[in-house]
């Protein structure tokens, strides 16, 4: 019976892989970013292996040093090697971003999930909330629940999540509340489905492609928002390097080693870039109706 | 339409009441919150007065409603670390803030719409790809990040403009003095909001642009200036001014960080002092004015929206 019911239920057939395949090869930008965004996730994971300093070694004999053959990228105020810092800031901010998102996808999709298909009551409480969220401009909310909860990285993950789930929410209530009364989910209700099984087999896989492409750029948005948060201070705590608190440090030596600032912020930059450009790739071969 | 205005402003006042709620339990309930300063090494007493000072010796809700009941009356209580009406600082702060908000709301409304029409008329043409190539850029370079490289650059390389402040010290007012503090910071913010403004000038404007009654201005044959400026622009503005309403929060959270590259003592700043300081009377008001002025800002966008456009109000 569920097997009746998944070949009933079947949203119209997916586009013949050609099409698609076609779709992607489309979007050069797109394919440069994701191949850039590998090549960055690899160069952090094995990355601090290759390289012959470690990212917290002190050296007193060598600050701020220019770039040179044994520092790449020179030496900071304490003589630390800013090349093998990036690499280690690279993997808390890459992971931090892409866990932060995992945290507002979920939150986002089952608040704004249950939102729309349920409807009523359900759907104003939550709603109501979402908008409550949606008032607070997301850093200061990021600031309450900082203050309130200290800035250890898994609560910073959960807190710059928090700071997304709303907007993702919105997109899931409007999208499952569409589908709420296709023929296809009240077939599958007909046919013994029960609401969970509804919405997670038969309604999330509809939602998926706009829900890529917002988590795509989430992530982007995530890395802005710890970088920003620990170059503020309240973010990840050194001697834990991170992009953001790397710049923290640089602007204190502006004037003597501008280029210290540089770095961290460049690959900030790039990263982010790299996201939003995959993510509007995305939007451009999943989305059909942009 | 007087119905539409009262649901919208009942509405309002729901969410900001959601808002007082959710940032007061969140603070006063997590296990680092106000009842951690008082300090474990003194007497019973002591502990006991302290917590009497800042009113912790009584039940979350009740305080709740004492503090909600100061806040409508706009006393929002005592900062801890300055010892000041929390409501005199935010008076203090927010005029700074609301210069360099304006400012850049303001620069990147006038180039973002500029850019959006201009890449609109030149779809899918180079215009068009430069423009979505610097919103990208908008987009991705972190504010803060460019703060720092505009203040090596204009500031610590060139010497033009000044690197933090909103004014020389020791001076009086000083008109030219103050723009030229304003210029990076404003410059900055309004480069990280413009992003916005651009895709939607130029969604609307394509939307436009498609429409009816612009191929019917056109089949009557109007100059094509007359369809552009007349027709087309100006029924664009509408999304774009309602879309303005939605950047006033994107601008509050942008504020914050360049108010601390720039040393701008804005409430951005403050709100930033008060959370490395753990100032939590503090951080509740600057969050519930914030909440405030963002409710604020979209109730008048949306009574703004459904006098331009009667189909709103019946939504």
């Amino acid at each position: 019976m569920t097997d009746a019911a998944a070949t009933i239920a079947a949203p119209p057939p997916p586009r013949a892989r050609p099409r698609l395949l076609r779709k992607i090869l489309r979007q050069p930008l797109g394919i440069f970013a994701f191949v850039l965004l590998v090549v960055l996730t690899v160069t952090v994971i094995i990355g601090p292996g290759l390289v012959p300093h470690s990212p917290s070694r002190t050296d007193a004999r060598s600050i701020l040093q220019p770039p040179s053959a044994t520092h790449w990228l020179g030496t900071d105020e304490l003589g630390r090697d800013v090349f093998a810092r990036v690499l280690a800031g690279g993997r808390v901010s890459l992971s931090v971003g892409l866990f932060s998102m995992l945290v507002g996808l979920t939150l986002g999709l089952t608040i704004g999930g249950l939102a729309g298909y349920f409807g009523g009551r359900v759907e104003s409480l939550l709603m109501r909330l979402v908008d409550a969220f949606m008032a607070i401009p997301s850093f200061f909310l990021i600031l309450v629940i900082i203050t309130s909860f200290g800035n250890a990285p898994t609560t910073i993950i959960v807190t710059v999540g928090i700071g997304f789930w709303a907007q993702m929410a919105r997109v899931a209530h409007a999208e499952f509340k569409r589908f709420r009364h296709h023929d296809f989910v009240e077939a599958s209700r007909a046919l013994g489905g029960t609401h969970v099984r509804v919405m997670a087999r038969h309604i999330l896989p509809q939602v998926m492609p706009q829900a890529t492409v917002l988590a795509t750029l989430g992530v982007g948005w995530a890395i802005l928002t710890e970088a920003a948060l620990s170059y503020l201070g309240l973010g990840i705590q050194p001697p834990l390097a991170s992009w953001g608190n790397m710049l923290q440090n640089a602007q204190g030596y502006l004037w003597r080693a501008p280029v210290l600032a540089i770095w961290p912020g460049a690959f900030i930059a790039v990263t982010v870039l790299a996201f939003n450009l995959l993510g509007n790739a995305l939007r451009d071969v999943l989305d059909p109706r942009s | 339409m007087i119905e539409f205005v009262t649901r919208r402003v009942v509405q309002g006042g729901i969410v900001l009441f959601l808002v007082s709620l959710l940032t007061f339990f969140m603070i006063n309930l997590a296990p680092g919150g106000p009842s951690s300063l008082i300090d474990m090494q003194s007497t019973a007493a002591e502990r006991q007065a302290r917590l009497a000072r800042f009113g912790l010796d009584r039940p979350v809700h009740e305080r709740y409603v004492t503090w909600l009941a100061g806040a409508l009356r706009g006393d929002l209580g005592t900062s801890i670390n300055q010892g000041l009406p929390v409501s005199s600082l935010l008076r203090q702060r927010i005029v700074p803030t609301v210069v360099l908000a304006a400012t850049s709301l303001l620069l990147a409304a006038a180039f973002g719409i500029v850019l959006g029409v201009i890449a609109a008329l030149h779809r899918d043409r180079w215009p068009d790809h430069v423009v979505s190539t610097i919103s990208t850029l908008g987009m991705s370079i972190p504010n803060f990040w460019l703060g720092i490289v505009v203040i090596i650059v204009f500031a610590v390389n060139l010497g033009w403009l000044p690197a933090s402040g909103s004014a020389s010290i020791g001076r009086g007012f000083d008109l030219g003095d103050r723009i030229r503090h304003l210029i990076l910071p404003a410059g900055v913010l309004a480069f990280s909001l413009m992003p916005n403004v651009v895709r939607v000038t130029r969604a609307a404007l394509l939307e436009m642009m498609a429409s009816d009654f612009v191929r019917t201005a056109r089949a009557k044959g109007l100059v094509e200036r007359v369809v552009l400026v007349k027709h087309t622009v100006r029924n664009a503005m509408v999304p774009v001014v309602a879309m303005l309403g939605l950047v006033a929060t994107v601008l509050f959270s942008g504020s914050v960080v360049i108010e601390s590259v720039f040393g701008w003592a804005g409430i951005g700043r403050l709100a930033i002092e008060a959370a490395n300081g753990r100032d939590y009377p503090v951080i509740l008001g600057v969050t519930l004015l914030a909440g405030a002025i963002v409710v604020g800002i979209n109730l008048a966008v949306d009574l703004l929206y459904a006098v331009v456009d009667p189909r709103i109000r019946h939504d």
